[in-house]
C-alpha cells in the first residue's frame, strides 16, 4: 500500500476507520484472492463467492450504512463517500468484479439509510436481511437502456425494463428478457427502475430474488467481470408491497446513481493502481534493445510509463473529489440533483475511459505478456471494459451533460 | 441491411485468383466457423472444435499447400505476382469470422515463405517438405519460431541488433545443425504444427548477419519439447506455447537460404505480416459492423430508431468510415508489397516501415472504434452472443503480434528520419 500513496489522494479527509478498513481488505484480499490467483484463476465457487461472502459479511460491508438500531454500522454521514472509494480501491486491486458487486450494495444502503435522505420504513424493511445472516446479500439493479418501444422513454431518452402496476396497497411487475446490472442469475435483491403505467414518472421498487414470478436464465458468457453471474430475467405478476417501492420520480434514481457511480470510480482507480504495480515490475526488470537497457529507462518507453502515471494520478483525484462532492451535499447539492449526478457521471465515465486507454497502453509496453493470463493484466482490462459498457454508452451520457450544462430545450 | 461488400477495396487491384480463393474462403467461414466460434475461447487448450473447423479450409480446400509450386500439389502462391492482394482477402474473410485462426493460417504461410517466394524458392527443402501438406488429408500447420524469453520484439528487430541477442545455437556438424535453445510465444506451437521454421545464432553475440540463421525443424525430431498451450485473453484458434530444442539434429540444408540471405528475407516475412495483419482488421470491424447493423435494428431511443438519433449517427459514422478508409489502406500495402517494381523489394527497411506504419496506424483506429462500438451497445457489447467482445479481445492481441507498437514506432521513425541509432 506504501507504493500506492506516491499517486496522491487527500489523505487528510479519510478518518482512521476508513484507512482501517481499506487495509484490512488489502490483507484479507492478499491473503484470499491474489495469493491463490494463478492457481483458482477466476473460479466463482472456490475464489470469487467465499471471497465476496468476507467481503460483504466477514468484513461487514453489507452493513455499514444502516443504522446501528436495526444492527448496522451506522457509517451513514454523507462522508461515508470517503470510505467507500478507499475500500473499493482495494477490493478492485484484488478483483474489479468484487468492487462491482460492493458497489451495488453500498449504493442501496445510500439510497435508503444515508443522513439526509434517511427513509425509515425501507431502512426497518430491508435492513435485517443485511445486517441480521450470515450469508452476503447481492444487490442488481435493473436499469433504463434502449427500448422496444413498449413503453414510454424517460426524460434522458432511454426505457425502463419494466412495468409497474399500482395494485391495491402494492405494485405489480412484468417485463421480458430484463438485463441487469450484474448477478442475474444468484442476486437476492434486484432495485428496478420502472415504468409506472400511465403515468410520466417512473418508480424504483426493491424486489426480493426470491420472489414468486421472478424467472431468470441461463447465466452467459461475458468478456470479464466473473464474480457477477449474470442472467436475464423475466417478471411475470411479481406482487411487492409498497413499502419497497422506495421513491418516484427521477431525483431519487439519479441519487441512487450518483452513489453508485462513485463506488464504480473507486473500482477503476483500484483496476488502474493494480495495473500501474505489475507495469511498475516489467519496467524494473525488463531488458530492451539487447545491450543491457532497462525497460522503463528508454525515453519511449519512459515517456508512455509517464503518461500512465499521470493518467492513474489523475482519475484517482477525480474519484477523490467525486467523494468530496457527495460528503458535503450543503455546499454542492443534493447527490440527486441534475449537477451532482452529471459530475458523477462524467467523472465514473471519464475513470472508465481512462483506464480502458491506460491498460492498452500498458498491454503495448508488456506485449505479449500483457495478455497472457498468467502475467494477471489482462483481467483488469476486459473487467474494466466490461464495467465500462454496463455503466451504458458514455456517448449518450454526453446528453445528460449538455442537458445540464447548455440547458438544452428539446434534447 | 447492406453487405460489408459496399466497404471499397480498389477493384483495380483484384485478380481472378482473388475472386475464387475470395468466395471459397468466405463460403467456409459463415458455414464452418461461424456457427460454432462462441465455444472457441474454452477449447483453447484442445482444439477439439477449432481443428474440425480449420480442416476444411486448410486440407480439403488445400490452403496450407497455396505456397508451395504447382508441380509439388502446391498453388503456385510464391511464384505469383499478386500474392499479397489475394492473401488480403482471404486473410480478411477468415478473420471476419475468427481473426486467431487468420493468425494461425499465417503463421502457417509466413515459414514457408522463406523457401517457395521467388526470388529465393528453395526447390530441395519445397521438394523435402511438399508432401507434409499436400499429401494429407488433414490440416496440417507450419511454425515460425522466433521469440525468445530474454526478449521478444528484439529478435525481430534484425536491421539494429542484428540477431545479437538469439540465444538458440545452431552449431554444424558435418553434415548436420545442432540447434539448442529455448522459445516462446510461437503460433502454431504447443504441439501443433509439425514443421518450424527457428531463428537461431551460429555465432551468439555476433551482430554479422551472415551468422543469423533461420533453420527448420520437424516438429517430431528428437529433442523437440513442446510445453502446454498457454492461456490468453482471446485468440483461443492460435495456439502458443514455449519450445525447447535439446541437441537436436537436422540436416545441414535445412536452413531456409543461406547466410546473409535468411536475415535478408525475415524483412519479407515482417512487411507481408503487417500487411496480414491489416488484413485481420479490416476482416474482423466489417463483422462487427454486420453484428452491430443486427444490433440498431429493433432498438429505440427517445421514441425513434436508435441508429437516427442525430449523436448515435455520428458514432456510427466513425466506425463505418475507419472500415472504409483501413480497407482501402489494406489493399493498398497488399498492391505495394505485389508490385516490387514500383514500389521496391519487400525485403527492405523502406517497405518494411511502411508496413509497419500502415499496420499499427490500423491497430489504433480499430481499436478505438471497436471500443466505442463496444460502449454504444451498453450491457450487450461485453456479451459472448453479440462477438463483438470477442473481436475486441482479439484484435488487442493482434495489435502485439510480430512486433510490439513501440517496435513499430522505432522501425518507422527510423526510416522516415533516417535515424541512425534508434
Amino acid at each position: 500500500m506504501a507504493q500506492l500513496d506516491i499517486f496522491h489522494y487527500p489523505r487528510s479527509r479519510l478518518k482512521d476507520v476508513d484507512l482501517a478498513l481499506a487495509s484490512s481488505l488489502e490483507g484479507m484480499l492478499e491473503k484470499e484472492v491474489t495469493s491463490k490467483r494463478l492457481e483458482l484463476k477466476e473460479d466463482y465457487e472456490n475464489l470469487l463467492r467465499p471471497s465476496l461472502e468476507k467481503i460483504l459479511v466477514g468484513i461487514g460491508m453489507q452493513k455499514m450504512l444502516w443504522p446501528e438500531a436495526l444492527g448496522g454500522e451506522d457509517h451513514n454521514k454523507p462522508d461515508v463517500s470517503y470510505t467507500i472509494v478507499s475500500a473499493l480501491e482495494q477490493a478492485a486491486r484484488a478483483d474489479v468484479g468484487l468492487a462491482f458487486l460492493a458497489a451495488h450494495s453500498l449504493s442501496l444502503q445510500a439510497a435508503m439509510a444515508l443522513e439526509g435522505n434517511y427513509d425509515e420504513d425501507a431502512c426497518r424493511a430491508f435492513a435485517p436481511l443485511f445486517c441480521d445472516g450470515s450469508a452476503p446479500v447481492i444487490v442488481s439493479f435493473v436499469l433504463a437502456t434502449y427500448g422496444k418501444g413498449e413503453v414510454s422513454p424517460l426524460k434522458g431518452g432511454k426505457y425502463p425494463q419494466v412495468i409497474a402496476t399500482s395494485a391495491g396497497d402494492g405494485w405489480v411487475l412484468n417485463g421480458k428478457d430484463i438485463r441487469p446490472s450484474c448477478s442475474g442469475a444468484d442476486a437476492d435483491l434486484f432495485g428496478v427502475l420502472c415504468s409506472v403505467e400511465s403515468e410520466d414518472e417512473p418508480a424504483f421498487v426493491v424486489m426480493p430474488g426470491d420472489a414468486s414470478g421472478l424467472y431468470r436464465g441461463a447465466e452467459f458468457k461475458k468478456t470479464g467481470l466473473a464474480a457477477s453471474r449474470n442472467a436475464e430475467i423475466s417478471l411475470s405478476d411479481v406482487k411487492v408491497p409498497a413499502v419497497n417501492c422506495l421513491w418516484r420520480g427521477e431525483e431519487g434514481f439519479r441519487r441512487l446513481l450518483s452513489w453508485y457511480y462513485l463506488g464504480l470510480a473507486g473500482a477503476g482507480v483500484g483496476a488502474l493502481l493494480a495495473s500501474y504495480e505489475l507495469i511498475k515490475e516489467w519496467g524494473d526488470t525488463r531488458v530492451i534493445k539487447g545491450r543491457g537497457h532497462i525497460f522503463k529507462d528508454n525515453p519511449l518507453t519512459a515517456a508512455l510509463m509517464g503518461e500512465i502515471a499521470k493518467e492513474i494520478s489523475v482519475s484517482r483525484l477525480l474519484a477523490y473529489d467525486l467523494a468530496g462532492l457527495l460528503a458535503e451535499p450543503e455546499t454542492y447539492g443534493d447527490a440527486g440533483s441534475q449537477s451532482i449526478f452529471v459530475a458523477a457521471s462524467m467523472i465514473a465515465h471519464d475513470i472508465y475511459s481512462t483506464a480502458e486507454n491506460t491498460i492498452h497502453r500498458i498491454m503495448e509496453l508488456m506485449a505479449s505478456a500483457g495478455y497472457a493470463k498468467e502475467w494477471q493484466l489482462e483481467r483488469y482490462w476486459r473487467d474494466v471494459k466490461t464495467v465500462q459498457c454496463y455503466m451504458g454508452s458514455a456517448e449518450l451520457a454526453k446528453h445528460d451533460y449538455a442537458r445540464w450544462f447548455y440547458q438544452t430545450k428539446t434534447l | 441491411m447492406r453487405s460489408i461488400e459496399e466497404f471499397t477495396r480498389p477493384l483495380e487491384y483484384v485478380t481472378p485468383l482473388d475472386k475464387v480463393l475470395g468466395d471459397l474462403v468466405k463460403s467456409w467461414a459463415e458455414n464452418e466457423v461461424m456457427p460454432v466460434r462462441r465455444q472457441f475461447d474454452e477449447d483453447w487448450e484442445r482444439h477439439e472444435i477449432i481443428l474440425p473447423a480449420f480442416k476444411k479450409l486448410m486440407a480439403e480446400y488445400g490452403l496450407q499447400r497455396a505456397p508451395f509450386p504447382e508441380d509439388l500439389g502446391g498453388m503456385g502462391l510464391g511464384r505469383s505476382d499478386a500474392t499479397c492482394v489475394a492473401v488480403f482477402r482471404v486473410f480478411e474473410h477468415i478473420a471476419r469470422a475468427d481473426s486467431g485462426m487468420g493468425l494461425a493460417f499465417g503463421a502457417h504461410i509466413w515459414p514457408m515463405e522463406f523457401i517457395t517466394f521467388k526470388p529465393h524458392e528453395n526447390r530441395r527443402l519445397c521438394e523435402e517438405f511438399a508432401p507434409i501438406f499436400c499429401d494429407t488429408t488433414r490440416p496440417v500447420f507450419a511454425a515460425m519460431v522466433m521469440t525468445e524469453p530474454q526478449g521478444g520484439s528484439d529478435i525481430e528487430n534484425v536491421e539494429i541488433i542484428k540477431g545479437s541477442t538469439l540465444q538458440t545455437t545452431a552449431v554444424r556438424e558435418g553434415d548436420e545443425w545442432v540447434i539448442n535453445g529455448h522459445k516462446l510465444w510461437a503460433s502454431n506451437t504447443g504441439g501443433l504444427a509439425e514443421l518450424m521454421a527457428v531463428y537461431c545464432t551460429t555465432n551468439p553475440g555476433s551482430e554479422d548477419l551472415n551468422d543469423f540463421a533461420v533453420i527448420f525443424v520437424p516438429s517430431n525430431t528428437p529433442g523437440v519439447t513442446h510445453g502446454k498451450p498457454y492461456e490468453k485473453a482471446g485468440m483461443a484458434t492460435d495456439m502458443n506455447s514455449d519450445v525447447w530444442f535439446e541437441d537436436v539434429r537436422v540436416p545441414v540444408w535445412y536452413r531456409a537460404i543461406g547466410p546473409g540471405e535468411d536475415a535478408k528475407w525475415v524483412g519479407e516475412i515482417m512487411s507481408t505480416g503487417n500487411m496480414g495483419i491489416i488484413a485481420w482488421y479490416v476482416g474482423s470491424m466489417m463483422n462487427i459492423y454486420e453484428r452491430l447493423q443486427e444490433f440498431l435494428e429493433p432498438r429505440k431511443y427517445r421514441g425513434r430508431p436508435l441508429k437516427e438519433d442525430d449523436g448515435v449517427a455520428g458514432a456510427l459514422a466513425d466506425f463505418a468510415s475507419t472500415i472504409e478508409a483501413l480497407r482501402i489502406l489494406g489493399y493498398q500495402s497488399a498492391r505495394m508489397l505485389d508490385r516490387q517494381d514500383l514500389y521496391g523489394e519487400r525485403w527492405k527497411p523502406k517497405a518494411v516501415a511502411k508496413a509497419r506504419a500502415h499496420r499499427y496506424f490500423a491497430a489504433d483506429k480499430s481499436l478505438e472504434a471497436v471500443g466505442k462500438v463496444m460502449n454504444l451497445m451498453e450491457a450487450y457489447g461485453a456479451d459472448r452472443d453479440w462477438d463483438v467482445e470477442k473481436h475486441w479481445r482479439d484484435l488487442k492481441i493482434i495489435q502485439l503480434v510480430e512486433g510490439s507498437k513501440q517496435l513499430c514506432q522505432i522501425e518507422v521513425a527510423r526510416w522516415f528520419f533516417e535515424c541512425e541509432t534508434l
